[in-house]
């Protein structure tokens, strides 16, 4: 037994393991998805608040509030696509849930903004479960055309029941009222709770089994897992997401109008809140968080400062149709596998830098 | 009964765009596996590129309707040929996002092609035929909408006498039921999806040629209610064949139809926004109980 | 409505389930006890170990001898400066080999650059000389210092902390076999407990059904049509406890739907299937839902690996361990400390069959790209996660080599042996039904044709007919 150090090599090596470990440590902290969600949520503050006080442009913070709030739909999207292998478009008419939840509750009735967030989830998880039985007996394209009718008639209600939704008095959270500005703050907190908790559930019983769902639906019966509870959570937790993001798109917009064809309920919300989860990678949640960035904010923050562009503001819309091509034509695993194969590329890169100055390495 | 004739009337359009659509986008689905979300704005170019020919070259409708269809044609075959083939690794997932990223690009692209303002659009024909019934009352039919039926009607046959007899439908279905076997049997199937996706494109053009010449104002996504119709259609009359979809894509439109007829004769004129939604949860509760569709075979897997 | 009514108010049915699930983690908690305070112990030891290094380092160099460790570190230093400077001996090289290929393809002379490289070289190994002169000076000057070298206070120290690791060693021994036995005498009450409610349940429930006692499975008249086919045709067999019995036949047979009878993949057309399950009550399989199957004792591999291919090998053990786990979803929403403890055990569990299997070191490797061998195994590893009776295997050996085949025969008896469960198989690979097996039956056409010993069965006219016979035709 070589336990103990051997007088042999009496080298004192004390502080080297003291750094090491100290290191260590802030590293494994920064690997736990809380610490990484709250850094990027105090750092996305930040920003904001800078937006607010005019250092950074003015229109960032709306532009941030809106990315995010659509986040909270595009990670419950990654959960029920990534994970559990299903897929629906019906993300859109999900959205009104919280939308006019938020109108009827709140902006109509007077009641907390709070109790608007529940009413919308309660309905939510009502949908999803609905949605989820229907899963169970459609599968594939076909389910994903059944919630995109599901999506249809929820928008047909929709104008029917209040075409134009808005409200202009500020709601009032625990005391503090939220102004258009102060809505960024509400977003962030609402999508740090989703993205903990989502990262929680995918690395715990309940994530694998969804996973093993979605590989293979024999495996994961014979293995005990019912579909039917998996399905109806998978659906479940994707509607309450939307309905939670309806009701902070509420927020921030203030307004919302049904007929509208490129409106919160439109097929085209559906189509690019799944778009943004291909592009960020389907199986990532800062994938899928970016991907909404890219969809909705990067016009804002990015394109508008290339001068041509902002001249031409039709032009965004048509390149970010080519990005959205390009990046499942060579990259199916999204800008999560465009960062690996990124990095494995830096790391050739200094190899091939190394060769050039010194030569081959011939052993 | 004048009433319900007119409601019979006023389907006529509505019903040959969906067809058109829904075969479009069943000849599309079953030789490449995919569903094709830019099929309404594919059809939509089609349509500008017909407006353009009218206002700017002062064509006739009849001439400048061969340049949208083959302008909407070039586009889908490009996709085909251009995109889908050239992928690293694209999938029946990944075919149906960059068709998603097509909406995109086609909408993005339509401004900076034909301008911004909307442009104005004729009909093939002028003038409206009466027929006055037995009590007096009359109903009226635009002579435009049966222009539309004839022509969507004789391209339907077409299609569907190609699809039974000809070669080319021999090798489409081949390709539906197996695309690895039919490629083995000597089927270019790349030939065989790149003219189905053509078709398709040139389906869709007509379709939005006849919306606009009934009046419907040309935008990118004024084709998009009847795609999600046509999607419908697709499943409420099971994908597992061709005829399938283009009956129910005639039912859709009619069934809202009379559904408001139904309602305002009922008296209850206040419900007529009621139509779509009753439709759609008809539609949905019929695929929930035969999920392989009204026409469509059930395939049985195995474990 | 009622099966709604059956979630909203827990049944008898209900509360049943639950009591077999906490019957059930109790066992498991029970066998990875000394498992995880092995674990701990283990830590606290490692930890112990460090802290007594950085002790014993300054009495270790008194200890040394100090031209010797002189030795040492110039040894090291060099070797340090060596690797470091390679680099640089690379590099003379290289430029020299680029300026000569240039040299020549330009008609020019190259010796120049040659001498260039030489002189370079020259001027690396002077460098490399004065620095070893540097560092004999060093050492010979910390020789000179010397100091002599005293070995007893380190091996006193050392003897003491070995005396120390051991007595820790022996205390946490001690203090854990307390613990244990405390945790595993209140667990094996707490499974008295369970267990007496769910004899008591069971005899308000009563048991119709009478097997005899060395039975374990028993197919009666089980038949299974697919429209007009007659997949399974009035087949009856009873399987023994503990016995590995084979079902053959040739292709078409019907093999695979008896298997998907009894995991009730597919609704039987007519018949019955009685198990005698977990908990010793016998069950009439048809009541049971396709992944309720796992609860009662029957656990199966595929024949086609199912795997899932985007995690690791231990984390699809964990998968087959899904039902196991008592905390519900909102525990795994929030990440709560009960879950932690949960995973503890489960991923004890997870290790202890891979260790079992010989796969120990591939469970944090991905189950994308392992070869097709280790697959089976992980498949069959995963099977016996589920705390099974009857494990049922689909072509276990299909795509098996001859030697992973004799290796998979060995732990087929091993898995029956050591876990004490019966073994189901269907097999096309003769040899390895012919040499595992304890009783055979071969079936055609959805119907029996023999069954018996293997002997027997290779006697018998009607299975050589239907299946060998067109063999030795062949």
């Amino acid at each position: 037994m070589n336990k103990f150090l051997s007088e042999k090599y009496a080298l004192p090596d004390k502080n080297a393991a003291k750094s090491d470990k100290l290191t260590n440590g802030l590293r494994n902290l920064l690997k736990s998805p809380l610490a990484q969600t709250i850094v990027f949520v105090i750092i996305m503050a930040v920003i904001g608040q800078l937006a607010v006080e005019k250092v950074l442009p003015y229109s960032w913070a709306s532009a941030f509030a809106t990315t995010f709030s659509y986040a909270i739909a595009a990670v419950g999207f990654c959960l029920l696509m990534g994970y559990s292998g299903l897929a629906s478009l019906g993300t859109g008419g999900f959205i009104g849930i919280g939308t006019y939840s938020v109108y009827y509750v709140m902006a109509e009735s007077g009641l907390p903004f709070l109790l608007a967030v529940l009413v919308a989830i309660i309905i939510a998880i009502v949908i999803g479960a609905i949605v989820g039985f229907i899963s169970l007996r459609i599968e594939g394209i076909y389910l994903v055309i059944l919630t995109l009718g599901l999506s249809e008639i929820l928008r047909n209600l929709y104008m029917v029941l209040e075409d134009k939704i808005s409200f202009t008095k500020n709601p009032v959270i625990l005391g503090f009222t939220i102004t258009r500005q102060f809505s960024l703050y509400i977003v962030l907190i609402f999508l740090a709770i989703v993205m903990i908790v989502t990262s929680n559930i995918i690395n715990s019983p309940t994530g694998r089994a969804m996973l093993a769902m979605k590989n293979s639906t024999a495996a994961a019966q014979a293995m005990g897992i019912s579909l039917m509870k998996y399905r109806l959570l998978a659906f479940i937790i994707c509607t309450v997401y939307a309905s939670l993001s309806g009701t902070m798109l509420m927020l921030v917009v203030r307004n919302a109008m049904a007929s509208q064809g490129t409106g919160f309920y439109a097929l085209i919300t559906s189509l690019n809140i799944l778009a943004a989860v291909i592009i960020g990678g389907y199986k990532s949640i800062w994938g899928a968080v970016f991907g909404s960035f890219v969809m909705y904010g990067l016009q804002t923050v990015v394109l508008n400062n290339i001068k041509f562009l902002a001249e031409n503001p039709v032009i965004i819309t048509f390149v970010s149709g080519i990005l959205v091509i390009i990046v499942v034509m060579f990259y199916p695993g999204g800008l999560a596998q465009l960062v690996l194969e990124l990095r494995a590329k830096a790391k050739g890169l200094r190899t091939k830098m190394r060769e050039a100055k010194y030569g081959k390495d011939l052993g | 009964m004048a009433y319900f004739l007119n409601t019979i009337f006023g389907s006529i359009v509505p019903m040959c765009i969906t067809a058109l659509v829904t075969m479009a986008i069943t000849i599309i689905f079953k030789t490449s596996f995919t569903t094709n979300f830019a099929q309404g704005v594919i059809s939509a170019f089609g349509a500008y590129v017909v407006a353009s020919g009218l206002n700017s070259l002062g064509l006739s409708l009849w001439i400048s309707l061969p340049l949208g269809m083959l302008a909407s044609m070039i586009i889908a075959v490009a996709v085909d040929v251009l995109i889908f083939r050239n992928g690293r690794y694209v999938n029946a997932l990944g075919k149906q996002i960059i068709t998603m990223g097509l909406i995109s690009l086609v909408v993005g692209a339509i401004p900076l092609i034909f301008g911004l303002s909307d442009p104005a659009f004729k009909s093939f024909i002028t003038g409206d035929i009466k027929i006055t019934l037995s009590d007096g009352s009359y109903a009226t039919v635009t002579k435009n909408s049966l222009v539309c039926l004839g022509l969507a009607a004789s391209v339907i046959v077409v299609i569907f006498v190609l699809l039974r007899f000809s070669k080319w439908g021999l090798s489409v279905r081949a390709t539906a039921s197996n695309e690895y076997v039919a490629g083995m049997m000597g089927i270019n199937t790349h030939v065989v999806t790149a003219v189905s996706w053509g078709l398709a494109g040139a389906l869709g053009a007509l379709a939005a040629t006849i919306n606009a010449s009934s009046g419907t104002v040309i935008g990118g996504y004024f084709m998009t209610n009847y795609q999600v119709y046509a999607f419908l259609a697709g499943i409420l009359g099971g994908f597992s064949t061709f005829h399938g979809p283009v009956i129910a894509a005639l039912m859709i439109p009619l069934a809202n139809n009379l559904v408001q007829y139904i309602v305002n004769v009922a008296g209850k004129p206040e419900l007529t926004g009621w139509s779509m939604v009753i439709v759609y949860a008809v539609a949905l509760v019929i695929i929930f109980f035969r999920p392989q569709g009204i026409f469509g075979k059930k395939i049985a897997r195995k474990v | 409505m009622a099966r709604i009514l059956d979630k909203l108010i827990p049944s008898t049915a209900q509360r049943a389930i639950k009591l077999r699930q906490s019957h059930d983690w109790i066992k498991t908690e029970l066998a990875e006890l000394s498992g995880v305070y092995e674990e701990k112990k283990q830590k606290a030891l490692d930890k112990f170990v460090v802290k007594a290094n950085r002790r014993l380092s300054s009495a270790a160099y008194a200890a040394c001898d100090k031209t010797e460790l002189a030795n040492n570190v110039m040894e090291k230093r060099l070797q340090e400066y060596d690797v470091h400077k390679y680099l640089s001996y690379r590099a003379a090289n290289h430029k020299a080999a680029k300026a000569i290929f240039k040299a020549i393809k330009a008609g020019e002379d190259w010796s120049g650059a040659l001498d260039a490289m030489r002189s370079e070289i020259d001027k690396i190994k002077s460098d490399r000389l004065a620095f070893v002169n540097k560092l004999e000076a060093r050492k010979n000057a910390s020789i000179a210092k010397g100091g002599s070298s005293d070995p007893t206070a380190y091996n006193a120290l050392r003897t003491q902390l070995e005396a120390e690791y051991d007595s820790l060693s022996r205390s946490i021994d001690e203090k854990h076999a307390q613990i244990i036995e405390k945790k595993r005498k209140a667990l094996k009450q707490k499974l008295d407990e369970v267990s007496l409610r769910i004899q008591e349940n069971r005899a308000k429930g009563g048991n119709a059904i009478c097997l005899s006692d060395d039975v374990l499975l028993s197919v009666k008249g089980l038949k299974m049509y697919f429209g007009g086919l007659k997949a399974v045709d009035d087949l009856t067999f009873d399987v023994k406890k503990g016995e590995i019995f084979g079902l053959i036949g040739p292709n078409g047979a019907g093999k695979t739907t008896v298997f998907n009878c009894i995991t009730r993949f597919y609704d039987a057309t007519g018949g019955d299937m009685y198990f005698e399950n977990k908990y010793g009550e016998i069950v009439d399989l048809r009541n049971y839902k396709v992944h309720d199957i796992i609860l009662q004792g029957i656990s199966r591999t595929f024949q086609n690996i199912e795997l899932v291919k985007e995690v690791s090998v231990m984390e699809n053990l964990l998968v087959a361990g899904t039902r196991a786990y008592r905390s519900g979803l909102l525990v795994h929403a929030l990440g709560l400390p009960l879950l932690k403890k949960e995973e503890k055990i489960m991923r004890q569990k997870a290790m202890r069959i891979l260790r079992f299997m010989g796969l120990e070191s591939y469970a944090s490797w991905l189950a994308f790209g392992l070869p097709y061998g280790i697959l089976k195994k992980v498949e069959i590893a995963r099977a016996l996660m589920a705390d099974a009776r009857l494990i049922i295997m689909d072509e276990p050996a299909a795509g098996l080599n001859d030697s992973e085949t004799a290796e998979l025969t060995e732990t087929i008896r091993k898995i029956r042996d050591e876990f004490g469960v019966t073994i189901l198989l269907v097999e096309h690979d003769m040899s390895l039904v012919m040499n595992v097996c304890d009783t055979v039956c071969a079936i055609s056409f959805g119907q029996m044709l023999a069954i018996g010993t293997t002997e027997e069965i290779q006697k018998n006219k009607a299975v050589q007919e239907a299946y060998l016979g067109v063999k030795e035709d062949e």
